[in-house]
């Protein structure tokens, strides 16, 4: 099926636009708002060791009308969700959700024939940007899952990519 | 040696305690032995008592009485005897590591019994977790209502019989 | 607080959570508020019940243990401990010595980054954010000497029944010495005398919170909180199990009952566990590592209680098994579940800004008390 390119504004300004587009991809804002076990790598990724503010993204905020991305980091259940799809709808555009670890991704350790109370996934949920898969995921991950936001925003990489040994 | 000697003391005054709540309902079908010591290495516990479920709230007394904190409530489903069992932990503050476990059993049909809560406030979140689980119904609970599953669920997960 | 509770039509409620910065994960509050005055706290649990009990009756004994971890994943060794604990105890497994040290050694490390974690995101919420710049300093140590033995950063899965899966070798050896060394060091000089001294923490934690003996006992509270106001139960000290009794430590206890007592008590414990850790490497012994255990676990029909001390107090397990392969029914009493329910009694006639400092010195670790 051919689909018709929505522009991203009515107005377009091609060069402005990859412009504002490297602004937003090295001031990416995420929002504070860790739910189980990810948590924890999430705030020791913003520690003094990993120091997330190398690449702009230290700027965590409580409110979902000031982040740019989130990053659901843990297992979603059937009470929560609610919550967290009323926090994503309350993001501005444009906005960006990261995944981080198992449960995120697709339930993780819970995705079971007798579950009864979680979620099988944030992108049942809505759109997800980036996976980070782990369980939870290190630091080191968490930080190449923002530079690939960044690539998906920008369209190209700004850091130099660690191959795999 | 003095401690040891306390828990001895405990341990006897309880099972007469216990013994004497069985006096007061002579003639009905008790089940006995109703008050079991237990081996702590083993069982991690030291006193086991068989309730009937009215005589919950005044087992629990006793061990309001000689200052025992309530550790936990368990809920089991005994699906093959049609049956539900509780466990309630007790753990006593002045000689820890002292526990005593109360035990009652009850017909998995319209499963009620009198609620802890007047005695223990630590009882209320624990029935309602075997209420959220279970669904056994804990008579003047202030507050029966799920805790841990969203307050629409329908269903109570930890019964043998459940499939999602 | 009388004059506050005499307009209750100028009520309002506040809903704090389930996200919120303060309150450490998915928990939700829900306030009735009087101006500042909090008239009426009610926690609202569940938001992140991921069925742990039900995942026990599904599989084998030991394809639990992943599982554990990830319910106290800031002191996941100690639940590992416990369910070991349990499942040994209904099993009648013996552990050699070797790894009962090791068990030790390490479930202490543990406790001291749960500490320090507890430390850095209790005055981050009180508004201060170059703590937790320290805290994890210090935490990515012990961190690193966790993950030399036991691969994972965070959920541990090291212990086995009957042992534990991997030896420690001689650079985990000196490198907790060398951490133990950094760490005293540094408890005095950085922790205490930048934060514990400090006057803007002291006004906002002295004689604020106070739960008494009483309600430690009725509401079933055990860890640092009942510690905290007087009540002298670990137990690791009162109901020993693994090498404890042949350790000498203290048993940090402060009458106050206030958010004051609980931070002190905890503070103390860092360097009680600092103390347990260097004797147990003292006294590590050579040997086996497991105990000979059969493949295919069966205990046989009974029930059993197992309790441990973890970083937020007394965690129980009730085990009944049937005779199978599988836990017929494991109930996981976890501390903080009954250290929160006395959060409403306490709060109650608070300013907010006291009952969210209150909430902090709790240390709640949400998907604990869910489970």
């Amino acid at each position: 099926m051919d689909r018709e390119a929505v522009p991203a504004s009515l107005v377009q300004f091609a060069s402005l636009d990859s412009l504002i587009n490297l602004a937003r991809a090295n001031s990416l804002w995420p929002m504070t708002f860790g739910l189980a076990c990810c948590a924890i790598e999430m705030m020791c990724t913003g520690g003094s060791r990993y120091d997330i503010s190398r690449f702009g993204a230290e700027v965590f905020r409580p409110s979902p009308r000031q982040s740019d991305v989130m990053i659901v980091a843990g297992t979603i259940n059937k009470k929560l969700e609610l919550a967290v799809k009323t926090l994503y709808d309350q993001m501005p555009e444009p906005k960006w959700v990261i995944a981080m670890g198992n449960c995120a991704i697709s339930g993780g350790p819970f995705k079971l024939p007798c579950n009864y109370n979680v979620v099988e996934g944030a992108d049942q949920l809505f759109p997800v940007d980036v996976y980070i898969p782990g369980c939870p995921p290190r630091p080191e991950a968490l930080l190449e899952g923002i530079l690939a936001l960044e690539e998906k925003i920008t369209g190209t990489r700004r850091w130099p990519r660690v191959e795999p040994l | 040696m003095e401690h040891i000697q306390d828990i001895q003391e405990l341990q006897a005054s309880l099972i007469s305690l216990f013994s004497a709540l069985d006096d007061e309902a002579a003639g009905e079908n008790v089940t006995s032995p109703a008050t079991i010591s237990l081996d702590h290495v083993r069982s991690g516990a030291n006193l086991e008592r068989l309730c009937r479920p009215e005589q919950l709230p005044a087992a629990a007394g006793i061990l309001d009485d000689q200052s025992f904190m309530l550790e936990s409530i368990t809920g089991v489903d005994r699906l093959e005897q049609q049956e539900f069992e509780l466990w309630y932990d007790f753990i006593h503050t002045g000689i820890p590591g002292y526990r005593v476990v109360l035990r009652c059993t009850l017909p998995r049909e319209e499963a009620e019994l009198p609620s802890l809560c007047a005695l223990y406030p630590a009882a209320n979140w624990h029935e309602r977790e075997v209420f959220d689980f279970f669904g056994i119904r804990f008579a003047d609970h202030p507050d029966l209502t799920r805790i841990l599953l969203p307050e629409d669920a329908d269903f109570y997960p930890l019964r043998k019989d459940y499939t999602p | 607080m009388n004059l506050a509770r005499q307009h209750y039509e100028e009520t309002f409620v506040l809903n704090l959570g389930p996200q919120h910065p303060a309150t450490h994960g998915v928990l939700r509050v829900k306030v009735t508020m009087d101006g500042e005055y909090v008239i009426k706290a009610e926690p609202v649990l569940g938001y992140i019940h991921r069925m742990h009990e039900k995942i026990a009756e599904q599989g084998s004994f030991a394809q639990f243990m992943p599982y554990t971890a990830r319910m106290d994943y800031l002191h996941a060794l100690a639940f590992n401990h416990g369910y070991c604990l349990a499942v040994e105890r209904a099993a009648g497994i013996e552990v050699p010595e070797r790894a009962e040290y090791i068990r030790v050694i390490t479930v202490e490390l543990n406790r001291v980054a749960s500490h320090l974690l507890w430390w850095a995101a209790f005055l981050l919420d009180l508004g201060g954010f170059t703590p937790l710049l320290y805290a994890f300093d210090d935490r990515e140590k012990v961190v690193d000497l966790l993950e030399r033995v036991t691969g994972s950063r965070l959920t541990y899965c090291y212990f086995r029944f009957g042992g534990v899966c991997h030896d420690v070798d001689e650079e985990f050896i000196t490198g907790t010495r060398a951490f133990i060394e950094r760490l005293r060091k540094r408890l005095p000089t950085m922790y205490h005398s930048l934060v514990t001294g400090n006057i803007i923490l002291i006004k906002r934690i002295k004689d604020i919170g106070f739960i008494s003996r009483e309600q430690c006992r009725r509401y079933g509270a055990s860890g640092p909180v009942a510690r905290g106001s007087g009540i002298d139960f670990d137990v690791r000290r009162h109901e020993p199990y693994s090498v404890y009794p042949e350790l000498e430590f203290d048993v940090p206890v402060y009458p106050e009952g206030d958010s004051m007592a609980r931070y002190m008590v905890r503070m103390d414990e860092i360097e009680q566990s600092l103390r347990i850790i260097e004797q147990a490497l003292d006294k590590l012994p050579d040997g086996p590592i497991m105990a000979k255990v059969p493949r295919n676990l069966k205990p046989e029909a009974g029930s059993c209680y197992a309790a441990v001390e973890t970083a937020r107090g007394s965690l129980g397990h009730r085990l009944i098994c049937d005779g199978g392969a599988k836990p017929y029914r494991l109930k996981l009493r976890s501390p903080t579940f009954s250290n929160l329910s006395l959060y409403g009694e306490v709060a109650e006639g608070m300013m907010i800004a006291d009952a969210l400092a209150f909430l902090g010195s709790l240390d709640l670790v949400i998907p604990e008390i869910d489970r």
